[in-house]
């Protein structure tokens, strides 16, 4: 392929592709929030009493979470779907060949969705104050252990010539030298998703971000923002060399080339651009609209830029043009104009919903 | 349109003694379970509101938060997750059934899922501001909310019962003829009243688990969210209806073809009945009081209606996972002609992970076509253990049987594969009834692969059941 995907691909291959990109960065908002949102908060809460209370942000992310991880489950349907069709026999074999270690995923997500309500219920506000940090971290690391077996799903997709010995060897595991830096571009890129969705968050619901801090308190919530996304920044694009190295150098030349050198061009100015709007704020210890708007571009650039890449890396692990067949038949199947009817009208009542209890609510 | 190939192989997983089936029907009967529980829940809360609109309820509205926030707890997480492990659990049994429904339905699903997002977000917006909200917005939230969650099993029962009945689709492969199949309309009519009657029993062990309301408000609050258990009458009417609509074989393993069919049916049949009838003629007829113990009883027996009722359907579509077009194993129907030529485990990629258990290369290709054409229903000795199944079977009573299978029992799919492949499943069974010895002859009579050649040729490659066998086969 001499384009940029999804443009050098087959019609039908690329309209999936499109529809699977486009699902999975709207899945991605909403599991960023919540894999950086349960981190900073058991951050946070390992940090004292004092200082969780003086940190809005773990506020609204004790509030929000239970919501947006519910979000994050229900955002994800449509990815898995569309991974499906596109990658249907690699997605199906990844999840075989783990098996009980890659189903563990379900129970696990249960336990972390229910303790994000019993972080915020009644019951535990009347506990010692260490049953706050120990269930934030519970958390946590429940997530992380979620992150980390779809970055082994995935890893093993790509690799065929693995699965029969992986099998073979009974194993549940699978070792890969890109396994840890991947997971860690993944977990670092939540955090700059995170600060800019917190920075809205307390815009609309009137959280004074750019307040001068109390004495004592440590910084002021643009400062903690600017903290988060800058780390997360730094972290994601340490890991993202990390990761670069262990992949071949045939997939290093295909990607950096022209299916997605582009991609990689733009991901590059988007975090360049966020890391600059966060510096800006950092200094002058408020965040303004415009600015915030400057980030939220960058933001949004570089997650579709991300995804891109991402796929990329995919694509010269899998032959497309065995599927392109069965794709082009698929796209044939009847139920896509019944689809977008219902995607609009659906969508328009989401909003109609969102506007009535703002409405009534104010 | 692309031609199927007979057979995808994928690693097989192993559950150890346990069924796989058991698995995925554990874990579906548990998610349908609390889906038609928060489908019914909206019902059941629109009218709650629409009563304390009108004035005729005067604790609707607080019992309607309370329970709303129960439906949260319950159904956004347990039915959410489930919902997404029950795609993952049908990979790990059937990775080529889900991957044809997939392929065949991604649009319905892709519909179904802008359903789930205003599901969700009308949902917990009630949840999050409901009690803020002035009347008539709180109900438009809710009514927009059980339309969202009844969509959802619009969509997904049209693909489900398609599994079973797929009618028109056979021939012309049309979403929508697959869609709106024989069993669509009764199935979702059923469902429905499955749903508000499970969401009204919930209602009466909440209305004694919640603080807050005396006896006399509880008992008026019984009897108001029993109503909607009156549509149970119409049940016994619109199960006759689904189960016409069965086809004849399947309709015969409820009614009396197959003892676990038969008895599950009955099950779900007499717990119905038990609830339908106290429901009836105690709480609404008697306005009798409901305490908590016995509303917790109505409830387990509507989860056991709901568990045989899922057991039959799950198990009635058999020899089939989708009917007259992919085998319970996975096999194509119009692909066993040439896994009879060709081998089932000839092209089969994945080693075994014991193949240095077995004393010969024969025993080795017997435990692969296992794998391959019976793991998904049976155990080699665990639960329903082909060992046992042909334990009292004669060496060539097992040849006959298993080249005849669809023959032996008329829900079990055709052997595909060849001669050979059934003498090494032959011989694999003896080897571990003989407690697995280090040494066992490898078999080389021509005449019985002849034999066994033959009798594959007299069964067809065909199903067992002689009208299904005479339908042309579904490309």
């Amino acid at each position: 392929m001499n384009a940029a995907i999804p443009f050098g691909l087959p019609g039908a291959t690329a309209f999936y592709l499109t529809l699977y990109l486009a699902t999975f960065v709207v899945h991605m908002v909403f599991m960023h929030y919540v894999l950086a949102g349960a981190t900073y908060l058991a951050c946070g809460r390992l940090m004292g009493r004092a200082r969780c209370a003086a940190c809005e942000w773990q506020g609204i992310l004790l509030d929000w979470l239970p919501f947006a991880t519910g979000l994050a489950i229900t955002a994800g349907v449509a990815p898995l779907l569309f991974v499906q069709m596109l990658y249907g026999r690699e997605f199906a074999t990844a999840n075989l060949l783990l098996s009980h270690r890659w189903m563990a995923i379900m129970p696990v997500l249960i336990v972390c969705f229910y303790l994000l309500y019993l972080q915020k219920s009644a019951w535990i506000s009347r506990r010692p104050w260490v049953w706050r940090p120990l269930v934030a971290v519970v958390v946590c690391v429940g997530f992380l252990f979620i992150a980390l077996s779809w970055t082994e799903n995935h890893l093993l997709m790509l690799d065929h010539a693995a699965w029969p010995r992986l099998y073979e060897s009974g194993g549940l595991r699978y070792k890969s030298p890109g396994l840890l830096p991947r997971l860690a571009v993944w977990f670092f890129l939540a955090f700059p998703s995170l600060a800019i969705e917190l920075a809205w968050q307390g815009r609309l619901t009137g959280v004074g971000i750019d307040a001068t801090p109390q004495p004592g308190t440590g910084l002021s919530p643009v400062r903690r923002l600017a903290l988060t996304a800058g780390a997360g920044l730094v972290g994601c694009a340490t890991a993202g060399l990390l990761y670069w190295s262990t992949l071949p150098a045939a997939v290093r030349t295909a990607v950096a080339g022209p299916l997605a050198g582009p991609w990689l061009a733009m991901l590059g100015a988007a975090l360049v651009v966020q890391a600059a709007v966060w510096l800006i704020a950092a200094i002058r210890g408020r965040l303004s609209s415009p600015l915030l708007l400057v980030a939220t571009g960058g933001w949004i650039v570089g997650l579709v830029a991300v995804a891109l890449v991402r796929e990329a890396i995919r694509l010269n692990s899998v032959d497309v043009a065995a599927s392109a067949a069965s794709l082009a038949a698929a796209l044939r199947i009847g139920g896509l104009p019944v689809f977008l009817v219902f995607a609009v009208l659906n969508a328009a009542a989401i909003v109609w919903c969102i506007r009535t209890v703002r409405a009534t609510a104010r | 349109m692309v031609c199927m190939p007979p057979l995808e192989y994928f690693p097989v997983i192993d559950v150890g003694p346990l069924m796989k089936g058991l698995v995925i029907g554990g874990l579906g009967i548990f998610h349908v379970f609390l889906a038609q529980f928060a489908i019914g829940g909206g019902m059941l809360l629109s009218y709650l509101q629409w009563l304390h609109m009108r004035g005729t309820c005067r604790l609707a509205r607080r019992f309607a938060d309370d329970y709303f926030k129960m439906l949260v707890l319950v159904s956004f997480v347990l039915g959410a997750v489930t919902g997404v492990a029950m795609w993952f659990t049908s990979i790990q049994v059937s990775p080529r059934t889900i991957a044809t429904m997939v392929r065949e339905f991604h649009w319905v699903w892709a519909t179904e899922w802008t359903f789930f997002c205003l599901e969700v977000v009308a949902g917990y917006l009630f949840y999050r501001y409901g009690p803020r909200l002035a009347d008539p917005a709180r109900l438009q939230l809710l009514l927009l909310y059980s339309a969202a969650s009844w969509m959802s099993l619009f969509w997904i029962n049209g693909i489900l019962s398609w599994q079973l009945t797929p009618g028109a689709w056979l021939e012309s492969h049309d979403v929508w003829a697959g869609f709106f199949n024989p069993g669509f309309l009764p199935s979702l009519i059923f469902r429905t009243i499955s749903a508000a009657a499970i969401a009204a029993l919930a209602a009466c062990v909440l209305v004694n688990a919640v603080g807050g309301f005396n006896r006399e408000e509880r008992h008026e609050l019984v009897a108001v969210c029993a109503r909607p258990l009156v549509a149970m009458l119409a049940m016994p009417l619109v199960g006759a209806w689904y189960l016409a609509t069965m086809p004849a074989d399947s309709r015969g393993w409820t009614t009396g073809g197959s003892v676990p069919m038969t008895l599950f049916l009955t099950m779900a049949v007499g717990s119905s009945t038990l609830v339908g009838l106290y429901a009836v003629v105690a709480i609404l007829r008697q306005r009798l009081y409901v305490n908590g113990a016995t509303a917790t009883l109505l409830l387990a027996l509507a989860f056991a209606a709901t568990a045989g009722g899922e057991f039959v359907r799950e198990g009635v579509r058999k020899p089939f996972t989708i009917r007259e077009y992919l085998y319970s194993n996975s096999i194509a129907r119009d692909g066993i002609e040439q896994l009879r030529q060709r081998g089932s485990a000839t092209d089969d990629p994945y080693p075994l992970r014991d193949a240095a258990a077995y004393p010969n290369a024969q025993l080795v290709l017997g435990a692969k076509v296992f794998r391959v054409q019976c793991s998904v229903c049976h155990t080699l000795e665990g639960m329903n253990a082909v060992c046992d199944l042909a334990a009292t079977w004669s060496i060539d009573q097992r040849r006959l049987n298993i080249a005849q299978l669809q023959r032996t029992k008329p829900f079990m799919p055709p052997f595909a594969g060849t001669p050979a492949e059934v003498e090494a499943v032959v011989q694999l069974i003896g080897w571990i009834r003989a407690g697995k010895p280090r040494a066992w002859e490898q078999t080389h009579d021509a005449s019985v692969l002849e034999q066994i050649g033959r009798w594959l040729d007299e069964a067809g490659t065909g199903p067992g059941d002689p009208q299904l066998a005479a339908a042309e086969p579904s490309r």
